[in-house]
């Protein structure tokens, strides 16, 4: 699924010295994994998470994105993959302001090929159980809810690929709980996960823990004792 | 399809943030209407002054000769020119350049009491040649005008104009057939004169008596002598010559030395719109600077709120990509809610222009423009 081999990102400044932000990063994610990917902030996961995603091109080293060497796309293949491939999960949700919970569950399908077919994003609604605040504002949800609207939002394209940074975040336990409870769901369903988290509890039900210092990756491990969602 | 699905994504941002769309599309409706307002005075104001000129001269294509070397100012009479331009010029002129078709001579004053009986006023009194009708474009409203045997006769007939007559007959006695006293001589009214309106300074060019010349020079002025002559050209283009040929031959009339200058003074009546219509063509630049002036603040009060919202919205640019907008898409959506506004709102102050430059018309400062088209 994932393939990343010597990536490197670094970030030119005009005020000072450049950052380097990944150094010669190397790891295959197999489809259908779960990964937590952990780190002190500034050790480099956004940068990661943003290149995984498409929203970045690597400074160095190949990407391969289920077989397709992305690193040298073009902003508008990226923007294809993103569309296709990609659901993103933010730590501050992203709804758009002004805007129902519908409507922003609809924004995806505009840009994968212009048809927004309502009953999908109704259904995706109802995946997340939310149908009901369907046509409620960003403003009128709870944080829970939000993540949730941003879940089903992710998925309304039917990705391979689900990033998530810090999903839990902003939310208190219950919420949270809630959230990495629609994760599994999704991961179970054969989907491939990748999340950042500095949570312990979010990074037990992982299968598997990346640590990056530095912009090194110092560790790649199997969790054998996986927790249940219970545990969490 | 998709082009639609992300067009509407537009509309909705304008929607959106519709107190924004709101106070940007206030923005170029105050440019455009401005613009619009200030440019339709300039033009307006342009017309006005034509219509004015157009309004005092009649036609176009004449030569005005009025007596006196130094540039007489104002409006010529009696008490205030030289005594050097006479009939036989006219008639010389008349006949010897070719290319005047015909000259009407005036003689006139304005400190002559004309009374009907115990009525009095002073208009302008008007001693003209048989043919003044044909040369300034004046219209007999009911009535007749004097012809050239009452000319040659001396005969006593005037004509009134619409203010000499609300003066002395009011709205309801017939002045037609009336006997009145110019100067305290006895004259026969033979026609009323349809209003002129205003001239270049605004002043009425309604308060006029016309009487033959001939009876003015020898029954009520006792003087020899005009206070203008128009002279009508066969092509309007012709002007310069028939100045040129003008001034030799009165020079030689008047027996000037070579080294004297002119005891006369010639003007060509194009010549004068232009520097007129130059004068208010000026006034109109200033104009349409002031409105563009209006358009750029407008301008930069769109801009300035548009950028605040990109800043702002620049999170909204990020989940836009992170579910699949190319830099391109999110691009394509800030134009077209920017055109929305912009044509929304240039609309809306076309119309607010419309509005008000429709009221204005009933208004009096520009009704001339309207009437003068006639």
């Amino acid at each position: 699924m994932i393939e990343v081999e010597k990536l490197s990102k670094t970030h030119e400044r005009a005020d000072g010295p450049a950052v380097h932000a990944l150094r010669e990063v190397s790891f295959r994610v197999e489809a259908g994994e779960f990964v937590a990917v952990r780190g002190a902030s500034g050790s480099g996961k956004s940068s990661l998470l943003n290149i995984l995603g498409c929203m970045d091109r690597p400074t160095q080293g190949s990407y391969r994105l289920n077989g397709q060497d992305v690193s040298a796309y073009s902003d508008r293949q990226l923007a294809r993959i993103r569309s296709q491939k990609i659901g993103f999960v933010f730590q501050s949700f992203n709804l758009l302001a002004r805007t129902t919970a519908l409507e922003n569950v609809e924004i995806p399908m505009v840009y994968l090929d212009g048809r927004v077919d309502r009953k999908k994003a109704l259904a995706a609604l109802e995946r997340v159980r939310l149908r009901e605040r369907a046509n409620h504002y960003g403003s009128e949800l709870s944080g829970g809810e939000q993540q949730r609207v941003a879940l089903a939002r992710a998925l309304i394209n039917d990705p391979l690929l689900i990033l998530a940074d810090e999903p839990t975040g902003n939310l208190d336990q219950t919420a949270g709980g809630e959230v990495m409870r629609i994760l599994l769901d999704l991961w179970r369903e054969g989907r491939t996960v990748v999340l950042i988290t500095h949570d312990d509890a979010v990074a037990a039900c992982a299968r598997r823990e990346i640590l990056l210092r530095d912009g090194r990756l110092v560790s790649d491990r199997q969790v054998d004792s996986a927790k249940t969602l219970e545990d969490v | 399809m998709k082009l639609l699905a992300k067009a509407r994504q537009a509309g909705r941002g304008v929607v959106r943030f519709r107190r924004r769309s709101l106070f940007m599309m206030a923005g170029s409706i105050v440019g455009i209407a401005s613009l619009t307002v200030l440019d339709s005075i300039g033009e307006n104001t342009r017309r006005e002054t034509m219509a004015r000129v157009k309004n005092m001269l009649g036609t176009f294509d004449t030569v005005i000769i009025r007596p006196g070397g130094g540039k007489t100012r104002g409006m010529v009479s009696l008490a205030n020119v030289e005594p050097v331009l006479k009939f036989g010029d006219a008639a010389a002129i008349g006949s010897e350049v070719s290319e005047i078709r015909q000259v009407a001579q005036l003689q006139n004053a304005f400190d002559v009491d004309v009374t009907y009986r115990d009525r009095q006023t002073y208009p302008g009194v008007f001693g003209v040649s048989s043919n003044w009708l044909d040369l300034r474009g004046d219209r007999i409203e009911r009535g007749r005008f004097f012809d050239a045997d009452e000319e040659r006769a001396l005969a006593r007939v005037a004509i009134l104009g619409p203010d000499a007559r609300n003066e002395l007959f009011g709205a309801e006695d017939d002045p037609l057939g009336k006997s009145i006293r110019i100067g305290g001589v006895p004259f026969v009214i033979r026609g009323l004169l349809a209003s002129r309106g205003a001239g270049p300074t605004g002043a009425s060019l309604d308060n006029i008596v016309l009487i033959p010349v001939t009876t003015a020079s020898r029954r009520l002025f006792n003087r020899d002598f005009l206070t203008m002559l128009i002279a009508q050209l066969k092509n309007p283009e012709q002007g310069e010559v028939a100045a040129g040929k003008i001034t030799a031959l009165l020079r030689q009339r008047h027996k000037l030395a070579p080294t004297a200058l002119d005891d006369f003074t010639i003007t060509n009546p194009r010549a004068v719109l232009a520097r007129l219509t130059g004068v208010s063509s000026t006034l109109a630049r200033i104009l349409s600077g002031v409105a563009i002036l209006a358009m750029l603040i407008g301008g930069v009060v769109i801009m300035s709120l548009m950028t605040i919202g990109v800043a702002e919205r620049r999170r909204e640019i990020g989940l836009r990509r992170s579910v699949g907008a190319s830099r391109g898409d999110v691009l394509f959506q800030f134009l077209l809610e920017a055109l929305l506004i912009s044509v929304l709102g240039g609309a809306a102050g076309a119309g607010l222009a419309l509005s008000v430059s429709m009221r204005s018309r009933h208004s009096k400062s520009f009704r001339w423009c309207s009437r003068e088209t006639r």
